[in-house]
């Protein structure tokens, strides 16, 4: 039976379900384009430590401040005051802080610090409302944020750095925080799915699976070199952290692998890792190893770039089971041999020194 | 089963025998066995989840939710499409209105069956996956649940009451709408409970915060501070899902019907359906403002990561829905003006309506964060484009679906007066037509200047704002007063057989007001005021409203009897037209699947937001991608449903179209 052999209301019909399905194939195409442009990571991931980059990282993330508020021209938010030096905003967080603690001790007669007035902004931010903004801030250690104590003053600390001075001793939690952070810290992290380390290495060195980690990263002097090595990688950074590492890529970039921008006098645009600077030009390291040199006479702009060069999109390419396939992989670098490998080799001897790389992977 | 049989019986007494009268007994005891189970089960003892044959019970629980709500849109929206154009008939005594209402009420009953029994499948699942969750939830609403089964019967039995008493009461039209209105009010009480326990989990209210523990009534459950705005928004939706999916079947029918008599009557039944949907349509955005205001007043959180986090893209997504739903509409209307003599005097003005929509939509499409490689941001010179990073926030989204929403109607007045002559005189028409124009008017009238007024005289402490942030409160509290001056001067001008140049004024206004004043300064208090900007948006949706509420009235006085400029040629319409119809509710749909993505996402890694965690390996936030994989999926499947269950209904009917019994005379419809 051909098309031209069909009843004109079988022809009909037949044009309606070609219709349907073109509409819903263009829906689920522009839901993937969405995706691609906008990022997959919407995966909750968390950080852990205290630190002003933790605090950042949880700032832009877990913490959802800046679903609120924006730091300069970092994030879009205005619902909130803006922490940065933007607009009506002449100071940053920081320095605000220690102009209206002062303001409040002349008020007062009492002390108050700026980490007092920022650990008050967090624990009660009804007592200082910023004019023209509404006083409805969520406490961000109750439910659903539910930041640690740790998060917590990782978040003070990156408000300090902003202008002020980080003092991670001048932190005094009020007990209510600390009362709630210790209920949310009753159950210790665990992966979602049980993964399989054997299948994980397989992803893991395989470049033409989606994972192909090797393409970039070094274990045990194996793989690429672009990213940071992971020999140690779970020795010194928490579950947490690598699986946010991996759907969020630009969350936290590892410390020597910031990606820069560089505009030639040409008018090309180059991406790549800083791999060295001087007056005689500057060298990057591209997404595919290839050492970029540009001379210095070449180049009309360079800036640092806040997404990292790793490509996005492993919540989309790898299926949940991949993910902690590799997952589990990783969590067993350690820089340690196995047990029985260790036995063979002389124990402890076998360790590799701790790589001091900061993530990102 | 001899429980089952029983019921079945029940059902046969009542004189139905159709597929509904053995599904639907099963999916009530699947209802009412999931809650015994949970009553009587050791909370400790159970699983906290299970997987669904080994598959994500998540997905499994989406795709079943998802095809039950659609189909329940559907059981709901066209009975209460079906009263409205029975009643329709009655006031035009038109029998082709009273036949309309009959056929789709005849689609309904396999429908109603594939819903019930999708609820009980959903029910059976929701219990057997989440057996904690549904624990919590019946702590929460206890025996309610029992009661949401016993609707279910009314249901039953009021919308085979309706359907088979037709030709019966055919001579006692009071008592047969009244069953309709019945057989609507319980629809909406089953859509209301079942809100309640969708709402709750966004919003839970009664939890004791030291256990965690629910410690309310089962009202205050139900009551919780969601329910009532989307309560609204479903009930509007489904009205518009309603007319839409009897526009579709009205589309299909016209292109495979084989001569111009089924043609015309297919043509006529869905631009009814259309007609329904559009009306309910231009208010759905007022509803989800609200819906969306609540959100963000329970929790910023939630609103945030609506509007600006997790869900903005998506949120684009969904924009696109909602102004390709608004587009299509004109775009069906704009066609439709080729079947009607006389429309030729206002084709005209449709260039201007499309440029008006085409460059509100792209406004409204603008993202605030434009997705840039690095290359692109130099080239910008930053993060935002200098212009164009204006679109992307709030005052000028709300500017433009104004701007939309108002295009939109002054569309329909064009069709609506596209096939009369001249207008005539009010005077002529006594106190019944002052009054059509009066209550509608002193109603939206006297809310405006009471809301401005407030805007005039509030103290700024409400919004927590400080007392040198009044200023900003005296522009919107004048131009709303200035709205209630333009609607008097209309009315006046109605009176005074100037209705006309009434209408257009108020149309001015109303567009340079919403769009243009109180749009811009929107942008002066969202950087100085922010607490004020909510209450901008209100005075912008009440000024809208009520020039399409006053100008609604007076073009139904102005028009009424004018003369016909030739009869209506039911059926000559391209077959894009019917494609259009076609599209508009499968937009409808897959807008609907995206929505309730983000409602339900919205909860994050909570099933009861901030109270019950998830602790399942499913608790994260799907990709867009994957959500518009599922979403597509269950579109496909609903549509295979919807056509298999027409399809059912049509085997025992004879092919007997419901032709006109006299081709329209008029250009409204």
């Amino acid at each position: 039976m051909t098309y031209t052999s069909l009843s004109q209301e079988a022809k009909s019909g037949l044009s309606v379900v070609v219709f349907v399905l073109a509409v819903l194939g263009a829906f689920v195409y522009v839901g993937k384009v969405v995706t691609d442009v906008s990022g997959g990571g919407m995966a909750t991931a968390s950080t852990e430590g205290v630190s002003p980059e933790a605090g950042e990282a949880i700032y832009f993330g877990k913490g959802k401040c800046s679903t609120c508020h924006s730091v300069g021209e970092h994030g879009s938010a205005i619902r909130g005051p803006n922490h940065g030096v933007y607009g009506k905003f002449t100071e940053p967080m920081g320095q605000r802080a220690e102009e209206r603690a002062r303001e409040r001790a002349a008020k007062t007669g009492q002390p108050h610090s700026a980490t007092d007035y920022l650990v008050e902004s967090l624990v009660d931010p009804g007592a200082y409302v910023v004019s023209g903004y509404k006083n409805e801030m969520p406490l961000v250690y109750l439910p659903p944020i539910s930041l640690s104590s740790d998060e917590f003053k990782a978040v003070i600390m990156f408000l300090q750095s902003l202008g002020g001075e980080v003092d991670e001793k001048a932190i005094n939690l009020p007990d209510k925080v600390l009362a709630a952070a210790s209920q949310e810290a009753a159950a210790p992290w665990t992966p979602y799915l049980e993964g399989d380390a054997e299948t994980g290495m397989e992803l893991f060195y395989d470049e033409e699976s989606n994972a192909g980690c090797s393409r970039c990263h070094t274990v045990e002097g194996k793989g690429g070199d672009v990213g940071p090595d992971l020999t140690t990688v779970a020795a010194t950074r928490t579950p947490q952290y690598i699986v946010e590492s991996i759907l969020i890529p630009s969350a936290v970039i590892a410390s020597g692998f910031e990606p820069y921008l560089v505009e030639t006098s040409d008018g090309q645009y180059l991406t790549g890792v800083l791999k060295e600077q001087n007056d005689a030009g500057i060298v990057l390291k591209d997404a595919n190893a290839k050492l970029l040199k540009i001379p210095a006479a070449d180049i009309k702009d360079v800036a640092p770039q806040e997404t990292s060069i790793m490509p996005g999109g492993f919540a989309e390419d790898l299926n949940v089971q991949q993910l902690h396939d590799v997952l589990a992989y990783v969590l067993t670098l350690t820089g340690e041999p196995p047990p029985a490998e260790a036995g063979e080799e002389g124990g402890d001897e076998a360790a590799a020194e701790p790589v001091a790389e900061e993530g990102a992977e | 089963m001899r429980l089952i049989n029983i019921i079945s019986r029940l059902f046969r007494i009542a004189g139905t025998s159709l597929p509904g009268s053995r599904v639907l007994p099963l999916a009530l005891l699947a209802l009412l066995a999931g809650a015994g189970c949970v009553f009587g089960a050791e909370p400790a003892a159970a699983p906290e989840y299970r997987t669904f044959f080994g598959l994500d019970p998540r997905t499994a629980v989406w795709i079943v939710a998802e095809l039950h709500l659609l189909f329940g849109a559907f059981v709901l929206g066209v009975p209460m499409f079906a009263v409205i154009i029975e009643i329709v008939g009655v006031i035009t005594k038109e029998e082709r209105y009273d036949r309309l209402a009959k056929d789709f009420t005849r689609l309904l009953s396999a429908s109603f069956a594939t819903t019930a029994a999708l609820g009980g499948l959903l029910t059976f699942m929701l219990f057997s996956l989440y057996p904690k969750l549904m624990g919590f939830l019946m702590g929460a609403f206890g025996k309610g649940f029992y009661i949401y089964a016993l609707f279910f019967f009314a249901e039953t039995f009021t919308l085979y009451f309706y359907y088979y008493s037709w030709e019966r009461t055919k001579n006692k039209k009071g008592i047969h709408i009244t069953a309709g209105v019945m057989l609507n009010v319980v629809g909406i009480i089953i859509l209301l409970i079942a809100n309640s326990w969708a709402t709750y989990m966004m919003s839970p209210t009664g939890i004791n915060p030291e256990t965690m523990k629910f410690e309310g009534t089962t009202w205050e459950a139900i009551y919780n501070p969601l329910w009532n705005p989307v309560n609204l928004h479903r009930v509007l939706g489904n009205l518009v899902f309603g007319g839409l999916v009897a526009g579709t079947y009205a589309a299909i029918k016209f292109l495979v019907s084989d001569n111009d008599e089924d043609r015309a009557h297919y043509d006529w039944m869905g631009y009814v359906g259309n007609f329904i949907a559009m009306s309910s349509l231009i208010l759905l955005p007022f509803a989800g403002y609200y819906l969306g205001r609540e959100v963000y007043s329970y929790s910023p959180v939630m609103g945030n990561n609506m509007m600006g986090g997790a869900f903005s893209w998506t949120f684009i997504i969904q924009a696109i829905g909602i102004g390709g739903l608004l587009i299509l509409g004109n775009f069906y209307l704009w066609l439709g003006m080729d079947r009607i003599p006389g429309a030729e005097r206002y084709q005209t003005y449709i260039k201007f309506v499309l440029f008006i929509l085409v460059i509100s939509f792209m406004i409204w499409l603008t993202p605030h964060n434009l997705p840039l490689s690095s290359e692109e941001q130099v080239r910008m010179g930053g993060q935002y484009h200098p212009t164009l990073k204006y679109f992307g926030l709030m005052p000028a989204k709300n500017a433009v679906i104004n701007f939309m929403i108002l295009s939109t109607f002054f569309s329909f007045l064009l069709y609506r007066r596209a096939n009369v002559a001249d207008a005539v005189s009010v005077r002529a028409q006594g106190n019944m037509a002052r009054g059509i124009v009066l209550v509608p008017t002193l109603m939206i009238g006297g809310f405006i200047l009471y809301y401005g007024l407030w805007l005039l005289t509030v103290d700024p402490a409400v919004l927590d704002l400080d007392a040198s942030k009044a200023g900003y409160f005296l522009l919107p509290g004048l131009a709303l007063l200035g709205q209630v001056g333009f609607i008097a001067l209309a009315v006046v001008l109605t009176f005074k057989e100037k209705g006309r140049l009434g209408q257009g004024l108020l149309f001015g206004y109303t567009a340079i007001n919403t769009v243009f004043i109180l749009g811009i300064y929107g942008f002066v208090v969202m950087a100085e005021a922010s607490p004020l900007l909510r209450n901008l948006a209100v005075a912008q949706w009440i000024s809208l409203l009520s020039c399409i509420i006053v100008n609604s009235a007076i073009d139904i006085v102005i028009f009424r009897g004018a003369k016909s400029l030739g009869k209506l040629k039911w059926g000559r319409m391209p077959a894009i037209s019917q494609y259009v119809l076609i599209l508009l509710s499968i937009w409808a749909v897959l807008t609907m699947g995206i929505m309730g993505f983000i409602r339900s996402g919205l909860r994050e890694n909570w099933h009861i937001y901030g109270v019950l965690e998830d602790t399942s390996e499913w608790a994260f936030t799907p990709t867009n991608a994957y959500a518009a994989k599922v979403i597509g999926l269950c579109a496909l499947i609903f549509f295979v449903l919807v056509f298999i269950a027409f399809w059912l209904a049509e085997m025992g009917e004879k092919k007997k179209p419901a032709k006109p019994a006299k081709p329209a005379a008029s250009g409204g419809g």
